[in-house]
């Protein structure tokens, strides 16, 4: 405002309305750096504490726990530097290999088949049909309640021995008893586990699908085209980025899954370390046998390893995903 | 509307902090100077393992000690026993740790050794104590904790079904064999679904129990290493692979599930076990129509049985108490004050103070435990040390490897080779 007065015209009565108005839009733009500087100040002030907080409680322990990497220290007892001992230990170490081994199975199998299962699900609730807000939010309740410790209780007592599953595939002569006392399908609930909560990729694949713009289909309607192809050939392919995006976030989850892995399995991750997922034996490593320096380098491998299956599949993506409006080449 | 929206939102945020800030200055009020009359208390804290019964029974002790010394107020706490050392153990690291705490002899070095145990020796009352049960409290001669109760390894078994299918009554000097033989007479003349006793492989305890009646120990005598062999090992763990195969002991996939012992579920007719613990199995087995005995375990050697007494509990005070008085008067409490002990009974075995014989009251049942201990009491030989640090890992580390055995997973020299690169790299980790 203050500028308004040395760019205006001198006041005619009406006809001074539109200079003015013209020249105060001048002045708001000379004004903005000024303005905006306060304006970054105001927001930092109001971020302050999410900044002290990711500080103090994410940047520095994971610079501690880099430096601890590189250390014998004893959760007690201290420790001190030792190079590179630690990451050259973990390949000699036989626990290493059972739970990259038991991560990896569990990413293979989780990740693809929750993402089908989010699509599909998806897929139905884009449709309009009556009571449909109700039908979302109700496929969507388990993801805000299933890595809670309340259902990995319920999920322990649903896979016992004699207990509702084993109950059940006993009809179809199912001789292997509950899940949990059992290594070879135990990971398994722990998948289903995860298949279950496919509300937030669901959300997000909804938003792809309704995104996708309906002249396409008309078009290859008009051409003959049934619903399989037009969803292998406009629907999948528009929403390749969204597909992409829930690749990767629900594949950075799973090799972080924990909770329910540590309730079901315990720090052992029985029975006969079938569900010893990396994080679990990060957890033992540290808070059991106390030797902080060796977990913490087994949680930066883990930290490194997910950096590479990032790169990797940001590689792949660069043929696979289509943007659409973009030049794709 | 845009500009009203966020304006409504920010000044909702402004509330939500503002609310947060007067909660978190509240808060901050607290007041903690020194005090300890009955306006102004003194808050001690007081933490065991254990179940809800005991829970119960410890609080009704806790709070009558709160009656008589009204400038202290005790905080209490409990969790099962993994979950318990497991916070403690983090806690430590944090020295954290509660006042008061109950103290396992495996890892009374674990937390000694690191000077988190307060040194007891004028603090609390040790006039009291039966012979013998305080060496089990010292660390490399100091006085760290105060032992609760003390027992020893046994056999706890179902009297009415060995007599009843004909197996041989146990006695001290039965061995290994003569209880496999009874197992496998009482397998099949149970039935379905019950077993003439359970797996004894996984616990290091009766392994090391095996190790003394063949004149060795588990750890060497400074406890910096293991005392036996890999081949030792393979073959502790398949002094029980023919019953295992025959199905004569409950099977890995229907033990995982267990959340209590199969004596008490009805389904085992026998268990090596602590004594003390089959005062508390009694009830239960009783009132499902059995009757429990203890005898002494089998053995390899029968004029050595390879017990010791050992304390079943302890009770410790943290060095970084701030309380270190009202904490030793807790203490003198419980294992001193004839109410209290009436309180709690023998629910942590029998007690360990002269003044706790006396004074608790000894069913059928805990008269046995008392009579067992009496009866094998030639056979007890000195305690070992307390052991390594990294004993709680190693205990832990022992089952989850043998789990391996039993699901064949693994051989058992496979195992025991794996058993001993784990617990050397715990063991070099603590010195």
């Amino acid at each position: 405002m203050s500028a308004s007065p040395s760019t205006t015209a001198p006041p005619a009565a009406e006809g001074a309305e539109a200079p003015t108005v013209r020249g105060g839009r001048g002045a708001a733009k000379r004004r903005t750096p000024i303005s905006r500087r306060g304006e970054r100040l105001v927001g930092y002030t109001f971020m302050t504490p999410w900044i002290i907080g990711s500080l103090v409680f994410t940047v520095g322990p994971m610079l501690w726990s880099l430096y601890l990497s590189f250390t014998d220290y004893h959760l007690i007892l201290g420790g001190d530097f030792i190079g590179f001992a630690n990451y050259t230990a973990m390949f000699e170490d036989p626990m290493f290999a059972r739970a990259v081994k038991v991560t990896l199975l569990y990413v293979l199998l989780a990740v693809p088949l929750k993402l089908v299962a989010s699509l599909a699900v998806a897929i139905l609730l884009t449709q309009s049909r009556r009571g449909i807000g109700f039908y979302r939010a109700a496929f969507y309740m388990p993801s805000l309640i299933a890595m809670s410790v309340g259902i990995a209780i319920v999920w322990k007592a649903l896979f016992a021995g004699g207990g509702p599953q084993d109950q059940f595939m006993s009809w179809f002569g199912w001789e292997g008893g509950g899940f949990i006392g059992n290594p070879s399908v135990s990971i398994l609930m722990l998948v289903l586990l995860s298949v279950w909560t496919f509300g937030a990729p669901m959300v997000i694949f909804m938003a792809g699908l309704l995104q996708v713009p309906g002249e396409l289909h008309e078009a290859a309607q008009v051409d003959g085209a049934g619903k399989w192809h037009r969803f292998v050939h406009i629907t999948i392919p528009m929403l390749s980025p969204v597909i992409f995006f829930n690749v990767l976030m629900e594949t950075v989850h799973a090799f972080q899954l924990f909770g329910p892995a540590f309730i079901i399995g315990g720090t052992a991750g029985g029975p006969a370390w079938s569900t010893l997922f990396y994080t679990v034996r990060i957890y033992a490593l540290a808070f059991v046998d106390l030797r902080m320096g060796y977990a913490s380098a087994w949680a930066w491998m883990l930290v490194l390893a997910v950096g590479v299956v990032t790169l990797i599949m940001f590689r792949a993506a660069k043929n696979l995903v289509y943007y659409a409006g973009e030049d794709n080449k | 509307m845009m500009r009203n929206d966020y304006r409504l939102r920010r000044r909702s945020l402004l509330t939500g902090a503002s609310a947060a800030a007067v909660a978190a200055a509240a808060a901050a009020c607290g007041d903690d100077g020194p005090a300890g009359t009955a306006d102004d208390p003194v808050q001690i804290s007081f933490e065991w393992w254990g179940d809800d019964t005991r829970a119960e029974l410890t609080q009704q002790a806790v709070d009558l000690f709160q009656e008589k010394n009204e400038g202290i107020k005790v905080q209490t706490n409990f969790a099962d026993f993994p979950t318990f050392w497991e916070g403690l153990t983090g806690r430590m690291a944090s020295r954290d740790l509660p006042d008061v705490f109950q103290m396992d002899y495996s890892r009374l070095r674990q937390f000694g050794s690191n000077g988190m145990l307060l040194p007891l020796e004028g603090v609390v009352d040790t006039e009291d104590f039966r012979e013998g049960f305080l060496e089990t409290a010292k660390l490399d001669g100091q006085l760290v904790a105060v032992p609760i109760a003390g027992n020893t390894l046994g056999l706890i078994y179902r009297a009415d079904w060995f007599e009843a299918h004909g197996a041989a009554t146990p006695v001290a000097g039965y061995t290994w064999d003569d209880y496999k033989t009874a197992i496998s007479t009482l397998t099949p003349a149970l039935g379905e679904g019950k077993w003439g006793g359970g797996d004894w492989c996984a616990q290091y305890h009766f392994m090391e129990l095996w190790l003394r009646q063949q004149g060795g120990s588990f750890y060497t005598e400074d406890g910096s290493a293991l005392n036996f062999e890999p081949a030792q090992l393979a073959e502790w763990w398949t002094t029980s692979a023919d019953l295992y195969q025959a199905g004569m002991v409950p099977p890995v996939e229907t033990t995982i599930e267990w959340t209590e012992g199969g004596l008490v579920q009805d389904v085992l007719a026998s268990e090596i076990g602590w004594d003390n613990f089959m005062a508390g199995y009694a009830p239960t087995v009783e009132a499902n129509g059995g009757t429990l005995a203890l005898a002494a375990p089998p053995t390899v050697d029968p004029s050595n049985l390879g017990l010791y007494l050992k304390p079943s509990m302890q009770l410790v005070i943290s060095a970084t108490t701030e309380h270190a008085e009202a904490s030793a008067k807790l203490i003198d409490f419980l294992l001193g004050d004839p109410e209290a002990i009436a309180i709690l009974g023998t629910n942590r075995g029998v007690p360990a103070t002269n003044t706790g014989l006396e004074n608790v009251e000894l069913d059928a049942n805990t008269q046995a435990v008392l009579d067992y201990e009496a009866s094998v009491s030639e056979y007890l030989t000195s305690p070992p040390p307390a052991p390594p640090a990294a004993t709680g890992a190693i205990e832990a580390k022992f089952m989850e490897i043998y789990q391996q055995v039993q699901y064949g997973e693994m051989t058992a020299q496979e195992a025991a080779d794996l058993f001993f690169t784990e617990a050397e790299t715990l063991l070099a980790a603590e010195q």
